[in-house]
């Protein structure tokens, strides 16, 4: 059995999965955003309450702990050292109130062309050690490709600090200001996020439940405790995920799809290529900065239930406000869900209290109430329809960068569209086209069930230089020395057994074909027309995916 | 989050599988670095900069411009016309509004390409930034247009399309072309019969520097931009005058180049050479497009800069200001062409060109009619050793209307002379582009 809790803005659902059985519990509660634990508690008491505790394998949480203490400004005051050499000033990439600009200077081969200071390092961390920070973040440049930089920082700093984030530990992908700001969210919420998990494994415990625990990623899987715990910013928008995975489970999607989350302040929109969802290339964006978290391609319109309507300049509009919940549900402003209601689309809570609504409005602005329902349901409709061509139309332009990619690569055209969430329903009936549109059952727990099934996700990045006999993967700190001949199959080889057995140490053991890999290049370089050996780069992944499907 | 103060679209495209030959300097690995760069400075992250995905040229796009023979197909692979709709889509983006200036960083190279084409020359076998203009004036009401080379390399090819064009002005600065392939591209370079003074070749000599780059922008090249005014600036943002670049021999450096866009304020610029891969392009790259975008590149700097970079001699310096005067008379008051055919008449030139990457030769009998109506039309006769006698006839963009008449009845008459295993037809005026071929 596998236990599964979302964490949501409003909401937070819980199932427990019987792999013969399905779904055999499920349970769904407002979550009180100030008492998040209390929230995760109470609903692992309800959800276990006639349920063998013993059969529990998996725990799997999603919570938007990080994500908000982030989006609030919650954060621990965090010191951050940058050392980038050449480029853009690195002022540009300071965040919070503390961030130390080190000089020195790694190249894009990983060559070290200036040492780093350590006078001004020493001389930042005593002022560090004055202000009292204790959790520290260093992002170099290129440290991804030589991470001495950040190592030395950290070697330097552990003796003033309780906890610091290396990037290169992140992620292996490149990008300076991305690597510095998700470093930077990683410490900030490092403190608040282990004391929180330390809670829930405490409440688990007085439960009785002994399964491990697995955090959800906005990736749509998840991480082990023990990884999360030192890289707590992973754990970020782990929401539309969880939702999106529990789609995987619910439906048999084998084509180019689109889905639907509707809500009642928005509706995310996630894109599906063969079956799989869209890995967004660089990381997710988090209250505008960029970071290296890996996540679903996924979007939030304002559009959802309890958008409001309203007339401007004689056109009805339904959102992207939401001034409280429905008229149905007590509101004193007509919503999209009003509409429905109306339009006796839906029969949801108190019909008359819509109807009310709108007849009002209607009045207020000269319309017929009829026109104004219908008015506010198509705006509605047309808005996500406008919102998917576009995310479509971004996807299929999406640059590449090899002939082959440019002429055989395929375009996402999807086949169905499949909507779930409070009024999805009533809105497949209204999103028109030559589209089929499903709305899977269970879908008000699919975001609890998604996490309850997501299997591990990871990725790390294999870099060499043959000519320096070197080959790194940076999030795994792996380091190897490796001969001339070195070649593409090796480094395959590598990618996949040096990931497996970090996962392993973990706790999570896999086969070497559960890892695909996604990319492998091998550039023969060229020094004054003589080889000056390869430059072999892989890419490995675990893929997102579930353990098991429900659908029948 | 840093914002770029112009709005900037690049459109990146390294052809990670497509080399020349596979030690060439025009291979596969050429914008690996470049890339690493870009992304780990976080470019495509910067609010204002996007990254577009190139067009594909069609064919039409290509014989717009050149002559292509047997054909468009036989002489182009994929990857030059991703090149060549790479820039295209540099113009689209500016010229549609989509940001306010471009950089087209693609591979292959254009800017040896000629007017005819019979295979590769100077690692070029289309020239991008030609068919891009061409594309322009077809579907944008822009008709005064400047190129400005900075390669270090001549651009021959971009000379030869715009010889007899009075709209489009050629400038070009490189390295002597006494020192230096492809060896041309002298002062006395000046444009055709018709279009005197819309070629400037600026020869600089080897080991010209930051300094001497910047004087000839400031002293040379903006006045006659200034006086010019075209519609649309485009550089030719070749990169091999870096003093790290492994064939030629110049001293110029990476915030050298993004001083000089942020002089020039290109509209549009394409990537021409550039050989340095790992030293030169990733720093010369990232101060062109910080310089395009507004933003600051005072911080951009070769890790060997100090150990390398030498500031210029002052016998270079001294070479250089003399050649200022030389090149705004060219431009100023150019020297009429003596040699001009009558009205009604064709001056002739009689070219051999060789193609150094493919080792062919050929031999051109260009013929340029002189007309009060219009530019005059162009009939070139082509053999070379991988092509029998062939022929391309424009009626240019102002044709007249007797000059179109002449230009298709000269068609048929070639054709029935059956001299001529292929005849391009290359009709602007009513955008038609055909041939007659005998394969
Ligand atoms: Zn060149
Ligand atoms: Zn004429």
């Amino acid at each position: 059995m596998r236990l599964g809790i979302d964490v949501g803005g409003t909401h937070t659902d819980a199932v427990i999965v019987d792999q013969a059985k399905g779904v055999i519990a499920k349970y769904k509660v407002k979550t009180l955003k100030e008492d998040l634990l209390g929230t995760i508690i109470h609903s692992l008491k309800e959800i276990t309450a006639n349920q063998d505790i013993s059969k529990i394998t998996n725990v799997n949480l999603s919570t938007t702990l990080s994500t908000n203490a982030i989006v609030e400004n919650r954060l621990e005051e965090t010191a951050l050292f940058l050392s980038s050499g050449p480029g853009i000033d690195p002022e540009n990439f300071a965040i919070g109130n503390n961030t130390y600009i080190i000089n020195g200077s790694i190249d894009h081969r990983g060559s070290e062309v200036l040492g780093l200071d350590s006078i001004q390092l020493k001389k930042s961390l005593k002022e560090c050690a004055d202000k009292n920070i204790k959790v520290f973040a260093a992002a170099t440049k290129f440290s991804t490709r030589n991470n001495k930089h950040e190592l030395t920082i950290k070697e330097a700093a552990i003796p003033f600090c309780d906890y610091i984030t290396m990037g290169h530990e992140i992620s292996g992908l490149l990008s300076f200001p991305r690597r510095a700001a998700t470093a930077y969210y990683n410490s900030a919420v490092w403190r608040i996020y282990n004391n929180f998990i330390n809670s829930v494994i405490d409440a688990m415990a007085n439960i009785g439940i002994k399964a491990p625990l697995n955090i959800l990623k906005a990736d749509g899987g998840t991480m082990p405790l023990e990884i999360s715990r030192r890289v707590p910013v992973e754990s970020i928008l782990s929401g539309p995920a969880a939702s999106i995975m529990g789609i995987i489970a619910l439906c048999n999607i084998k084509e180019d799809s689109v889905i639907l989350d509707i809500g009642g302040t928005t509706t995310d929109i996630a894109i599906f290529a063969a079956g799989s969802p869209l890995v967004n290339r660089e990381g997710a964006a988090l209250e505008g900065t960029p970071t290296l978290v890996r996540s679903l391609e996924n979007r939030s319109i304002g559009i959802g239930g309890d958008s409001a309507i309203k007339i401007e300049n004689g056109k009805v509009v339904t959102g992207p406000e939401r001034f409280g919940p429905c008229m149905a549900d007590g509101g004193n402003m007509p919503c999209l869900i009003d509409a429905l209601n109306f339009k006796k689309i839906i029969q949801y809570n108190n019909r008359d209290a819509s109807e009310r609504g709108i007849i009002e409005l209607a009045k207020k602005n000269k319309f017929k109430a009829d026109h104004l329902a219908d008015a506010a349901i198509n705006f509605a409709a047309e808005r996500i329809n406008a919102e998917i061509e576009k995310m479509l139309f971004e996807l299929n332009s999406k640059p590449v960068y090899t002939i082959h990619d440019m002429i055989h690569a395929e375009k996402i055209i999807p086949k169905k569209i499949y909507i779930i969430g409070g009024p999805a329903k009533a809105l497949a009936d209204v999103l028109s086209g030559d589209i089929e549109i499903l709305v899977p059952e269970d879908y008000d727990v699919a975001n609890a069930i998604g996490a309850a099934l997501a299997r591990t996700t990871f990725e790390t990045e294999l870099f060499c230089d043959t000519g320096k006999g070197k080959m790194i993967i940076p999030n795994i700190n792996v380091e190897k020395n490796v001969t001339r001949q070195y070649n593409l199959d090796e480094a395959i080889s590598d990618a996949k057994t040096f990931t497996r057995e970090y996962l392993r140490k973990h706790g999570i053991d896999i086969n070497l074909d559960e890892l695909t890999i996604t990319e492998a290049t091998n550039f023969r370089m060229i020094n004054d027309f003589y080889s000056a050996g390869n430059d072999i780069r892989v890419k490995c992944q675990m893929k997102p995916n579930v353990v098991m499907y429900l659908h029948k | 989050m840093l914002k770029a103060k112009n709005k900037l679209g690049l459109i990146f495209f390294p052809a990670y599988d497509w080399a020349i030959s596979p030690t060439h300097p025009e291979r596969e690995e050429r914008l690996l670095y470049t890339q690493d760069q870009l992304k780990e400075e976080g470019i495509f992250d910067v609010e204002g900069i996007v990254e577009l995905k190139p067009d594909i040229a069609t064919d039409i796009d290509v014989m717009r411009t050149h002559f292509c023979f047997p054909d468009v197909e036989s002489v182009t692979t994929q990857s030059h016309l991703i090149s060549a709709g790479g820039a295209i889509r540099a113009a689209r983006a500016v010229l549609d509004g989509e940001v306010s200036s471009a950089f087209a960083l693609v591979r292959p190279p254009g800017h040896h390409s000629m007017k005819c084409v019979h295979g590769n020359r100077g690692f070029c076998n289309i020239n991008n930034e030609a068919i891009m203009i061409e594309y322009i004036r077809e579907n944008y009401n822009i008709r005064r247009i400047a190129i400005v080379d900075t390669d270090c390399h001549h651009g021959d090819g971009t000379q030869d399309i715009y010889w007899h064009d009075p709209d489009v002005l050629f400038i070009s600065l490189h390295q002597d072309g006494r020192t230096l392939y492809p060896g041309t591209g002298h002062l006395r370079e000046n444009g055709g019969p018709g279009a005197k003074g819309r070629t400037i070749n600026i020869p600089l000599p080897p080991h010209t520097s930051e300094e001497g780059f910047l004087y000839v922008i400031d002293e040379m090249v903006l006045p006659i931009l200034e006086d010019f005014k075209p519609d649309l600036i485009v550089n030719s943002a070749g990169q091999d005058n870096h003093y790290t670049d492994p064939i030629t021999n110049m001293n110029f450096t990476a915030k050298g180049y993004a001083m000089l866009n942020d002089k020039l304020k290109p509209h549009i610029a394409v990537l021409e050479g550039g050989y340095s891969i790992q030293g030169a392009l990733p720093y010369v790259n990232l101060g062109i497009v910080l310089a395009m975008a507004g933003i600051d590149y005072s911080h951009v700097k070769e890790p060997d800069y100090d150990i390398r970079y030498h500031p210029q001699d002052e016998e270079i310096t001294a070479y250089i200001k003399k050649l200022k005067k030389e090149v705004l008379n060219n431009y100023f008051s150019p020297m009429p062409d003596y040699m001009r055919a009558s009205p009604g008449e064709f001056t002739v030139r009689h070219k051999n060109i060789y193609y150094d990457t493919d080792g062919i030769h050929e031999n051109q009998k260009e013929q340029i009619k002189t007309c009060k109506n219009c530019r005059g039309l162009l009939v070139i006769e082509s053999s070379s050793s991988v092509n029998p006698p062939s022929a391309g006839i424009e009626i240019p963009v102002d044709g007249c209307s007797k000059c179109k008449k002449e230009g298709y009845a000269l068609m048929e008459k070639m054709w029935k002379s059956r001299e001529f295993v292929t005849i391009q037809m290359t009709d602007r005026v009513d955008k038609r582009y055909f041939r007659y071929s005998q394969y």
